[in-house]
């Protein structure tokens, strides 16, 4: 026991005489320096983090590689179980892109995605705007709309099927009183209205949220600017022109990624609104590949498109990343 | 004009344009307490004439939501506690250091947060299946949420851990504290607050999860409410009441939390997703 620190610190280069500063450190054994660092030091902080990022990797990083893994195997329900399937090199990529259905689908993810974002962005910019003008009450009735973004998708889904609905739907009923169509709109079953009923509950479902993070980016504006430029005779057009507009660049930016991202997240409101029927007219990718999966059993196909969508939305999150990179920072 | 009555005119502007954006909230209660042939009336009404109070414990009934509602209950509990743990010490670490590691690690966490569910329920599926965790579907539920929501805590709640002034910190290290009692004596007290808000934003998500426990969960008894309230909507459903009346019971609780913590809620919602 006697000669045990000396061994610990020769086997270190460092004579045990000579160990300079800190010599209580040399004096215990290398578990227990293990778990003083854990309690008291580096340690502590690589434990907190090791767990988490290591739990993310195992089930978050190891799918992602799983699912470019599995698209270019042969997967059925016979070989579901192993993780050596016969591989089939891009077979599955040029099957996807020969069928029929592909490139309408991928058109209708398009119109989604652009519908929704143009109108989330737009009346979500309008009511921040709006709620701007301070007056008793108005952050109050501005968080209330964010009830929209807290109800799980499907009740959301099921509110929208039902007003939706073709021959007893409250909408149609408001828009023929207000003198919009004459005959019913069957949104859910006519292939020409049914993606535009989800890209209307999209829209709805995710204003608030642009609004309220809108609002954010709105209230770091400094007022002296708009003092000034009002002293300057500029009028509320132009000083939304060129005061507002400017300065919220960065913030517009990261909105609209993070709009992008979360519309290629929406599943819910497919799946209670039209199953991306009919005939596929309102399908879109991500509901796609899940279709595969799930009802087909092709789960070669469902990784296929996964893997083109995921690699579209990383671009898109690399774009979210970059223009909120400053304040990510701190 | 004063600014008196600005005020009243823009409370007023305010309050009809949340009442056309909650519309369809009001729709979905309204509907529930309408009986099965005034739902279908033309032109429709606005005021159920007769409520129809009875709808709500029918639904309850026939549909067996107090186990749906148990089971999404276990579901999001199970997931705010598995991220809880996980989350809070990965976003003290982030929140604490300024380095290029940091960097690196909040770039892959803020990529993992974008990856849409329903795209990567394939491999987690599948491989869950390969490990024989479809055994235990709730608790598979539970990992594949946490692996999902962990990112968007992490990141709220960093949010809560820079805004703790790193001097506190370090006085109690002084004053002889180790790292471990400095951090739940002093940091995450003072933390506790945000926690507690992104804590409860992830449960309401969980609890209105649907992709990964329709996917998983095959087994009726296991499965929570949202799966529920889907098998519930055929495709020619007439039952609108009756579906209004399970959605009322499922998202009162949720709407409810919501409204009290509302302030709080938003407040912590911003901190986190964007400055």
């Amino acid at each position: 026991m006697a000669d045990a620190p000396s061994s610990i610190s020769s086997r270190k280069g460092v004579p045990a005489a000579q160990a300079p500063g800190n010599p209580v450190r040399d004096v215990r054994g290398p578990i227990k320096r293990l778990y003083s660092s854990v309690r008291d030091g580096r340690g502590f902080d690589i434990v907190l983090v090791a767990f988490p990022l290591g739990f993310l990797f195992l089930m978050a990083g190891l799918p992602l590689l799983y699912n470019v893994l599995m698209s270019f195997q042969e997967v059925d329900m016979f070989s579901l179980g192993t993780l050596m399937r016969p591989f089939v090199g891009l077979k599955n990529y040029r099957d996807l892109f020969a069928q029929p259905e592909t490139l309408p689908i991928l058109a209708n993810t398009a119109i989604f995605v652009a519908g929704s974002i143009a109108g989330q962005f737009l009346i979500g910019f309008g009511l921040a705007l709006f709620f701007w003008v301070n007056f008793p009450g108005a952050s109050w009735l501005r968080g209330l709309f964010l009830v929209s973004w807290v109800m799980p998708g499907l009740v959301v889904g099921a509110i929208w099927n039902w007003i939706l609905s073709g021959d007893f739907g409250v909408l149609n009923f408001v828009l023929r009183e207000g003198g919009v169509i004459s005959g019913n709109i069957f949104w859910r079953s006519d292939p020409n209205y049914s993606l535009y009923a989800v890209i209307l509950a999209n829209i709805w479902l995710g204003t608030a949220f642009n609004m309220i993070l809108l609002s954010v980016g709105l209230s770091a504006i400094p007022a002296d600017l708009y003092e000034a430029a009002e002293l300057d005779g500029a009028n509320a057009w132009q000083r939304f022109w060129t005061i507002t507009l400017p300065m919220m660049r960065s913030t517009i930016g990261a909105i609209i990624a993070l709009g992008l991202i979360f519309t290629l997240q929406q599943f819910d409101l497919f799946a209670a609104i039209t199953s991306g029927g009919p005939n596929n007219s309102s399908n879109v990718t991500q509901y796609w590949a899940w279709e595969q999966s799930f009802r087909q059993y092709d789960f070669a196909k469902g990784a296929t498109i996964s893997v083109l969508m995921i690699i579209f939305v990383m671009i898109a999150s690399v774009v979210y990343v970059r223009s909120t990179r400053h304040e990510v920072r701190g | 004009m004063t600014e008196t009555n600005r005020n009243r005119l823009m409370l007023l502007i305010a309050l009809v344009m949340a009442a056309i954006y909650l519309f369809p909230l009001y729709w979905m209660y309204i509907t529930a307490l309408k009986s099965g042939s005034e739902m279908f009336a033309t032109p429709p009404t606005f005021w159920p004439s007769v409520p129809q109070w009875s709808t709500y414990a029918f639904v309850w009934e026939s549909r067996g939501m107090g186990r749906y509602l148990w089971n999404s209950l276990v579901i999001a509990s199970g997931a705010v506690v598995l991220i809880t743990v996980l989350g809070v010490g990965c976003a003290y670490v982030l929140a604490r250091y300024r380095n290029g590691w940091v960097d690196v690690g909040l770039f892959l966490i803020l990529m993992l947060q974008v990856l849409p569910a329903s795209l990567m329920i394939t491999p987690i599926f599948v491989g869950f299946s390969q490990l024989g965790m479809l055994d235990y579907p709730r608790l598979a539920v539970i990992i594949a949420i946490a692996a999902k929501s962990m990112p968007f805590f992490v990141v709220l709640v960093r949010a809560t851990f820079m805004a703790v002034p790193m001097e506190l910190e370090e006085a109690a290290l002084v004053d002889g504290n180790s790292r471990v009692g400095a951090f739940f004596h002093i940091v995450l007290p003072l933390a506790r607050n945000g926690i507690l808000v992104s804590a409860i934003l992830i449960f309401m998500q969980a609890f209105g999860e649907f992709v990964y426990s329709k996917s998983i969960i095959q087994d009726i008894e296991l499965q929570p409410a949202s799966v529920g309230l889907n098998s519930f909507m055929g495709p020619n459903t007439n039952e609108w009441n009756n579906i209004m009346a399970y959605a009322t019971i499922y998202v009162t609780p949720i709407l409810a939390i919501f409204v009290l913590l509302q302030r709080r809620i938003v407040s912590g919602l911003t901190s986190g997703a964007i400055k």
